[in-house]
């Protein structure tokens, strides 16, 4: 309560600090969506044909850590700001499950199948596809939550 | 202003701003662009500075990732037409929304300059035994742009007459 209090006060009595957390919050999720889209993208077989995905993802996961880092704690930053107004969207919850399984996903389907030295080209489309519509639908959802309120 | 005016007032452009679920969707697509594209720049960047994807020679993350990068900035471009369009008036006096479209002429001045330089020439990048500077002058200053684009981007919610 008290830290929800101090970061309520912060985001909300200064100038700089909301917007500050919002850009945070879009070059973070920028990054993290981004570097995990590139994995996908390989797996898809539409683009860096000359490396393996394992290889991709080995490169893009510790921007993908960092990044979804900012992401999270920007966007708690920004939920506590404002608590009374999230608990009441409708769209709000949805984006969090969503977000819940896209983050299990990533680290669990998503790595171990992007990994495989040989997965058949239908398994790493199929969870490619999945990942890039999980991502999606949480930018949109963050989107949503603004507008349906 | 009343040239503002005018263009908003075009049917389809009013009626799309006073959509419940268009405005979104086309800003949704706006951003999601900024996600999947913005993170092929900024990883081609980082490939130019040497700070990541070191077995993949610069010409294919530059050529493989062209045409998507293409592709993505076409539907950003179009959607962000039609979301400033839909509020000229709003936009107009806005200086954020005008920083960043000084910005985004800046992008293509940066790409006028360094395409023949790197991104067209990147077989020379590669033979070269370490990253020329160019290439990594080309890299920060794409990743300074980029950022101030969805910097201001964000800021123009925030302009207030």
């Amino acid at each position: 309560m008290l830290l929800q209090n101090a970061i309520a006060d912060a985001l909300n009595n200064s100038e700089w600090a909301f917007p500050l957390a919002e850009c945070l919050h879009i070059g973070g999720f920028a990054v993290g969506v981004g570097s995990i889209a590139l994995v996908d993208l390989r797996m898809l077989n539409l683009g860096l044909r000359h490396e393996t995905a394992a290889r991709i993802l080995r490169y893009t996961e510790p921007w993908t850590l960092i990044a979804l880092v900012f992401v999270v704690f920007s966007g708690m930053a920004l939920f506590l700001s404002q608590v009374n107004i999230y608990l009441i969207n409708p769209i709000f919850p949805l984006k969090m499950y969503v977000l819940v399984a896209a983050l299990i996903y990533n680290f669990t389907v998503h790595r171990k199948v992007a990994a495989m030295e040989n997965p058949s080209p239908a398994l790493s489309k199929s969870v490619a596809i999945v990942s890039v519509l999980l991502w999606v639908s949480i930018v949109f959802g963050g989107i949503f939550t603004g507008f349906l309120e | 202003m009343s040239i503002a005016h005018s263009l908003e007032s075009i049917g389809f452009l009013s009626d799309f701003s006073e959509s419940v679920l268009v405005y979104p969707i086309v800003l949704s697509t706006h951003l999601t662009c900024i996600a999947l594209f913005g993170g092929m720049i900024l990883m081609t960047n980082l490939r130019l500075l040497g700070l990541t994807f070191k077995s993949v020679t610069i010409t294919e993350m530059v050529t493989s990732l062209r045409p998507w990068k293409r592709g993505g900035g076409v539907v950003m471009i179009c959607a962000g037409i039609l979301l400033a369009a839909s509020e000229a008036e709003k936009y107009a006096p806005n200086y954020y929304f005008w920083t960043k479209m000084v910005t985004l002429g800046l992008i293509g001045v940066h790409g006028l300059v360094f395409r023949p330089l790197v991104y067209n020439n990147t077989e020379e990048l590669d033979r070269s035994p370490v990253i020329p500077a160019k290439a990594k002058i080309a890299a920060i200053l794409s990743l300074v742009l980029w950022t101030t684009m969805f910097t201001m981007g964000r800021l123009i919610a925030y302009y207030e007459p």
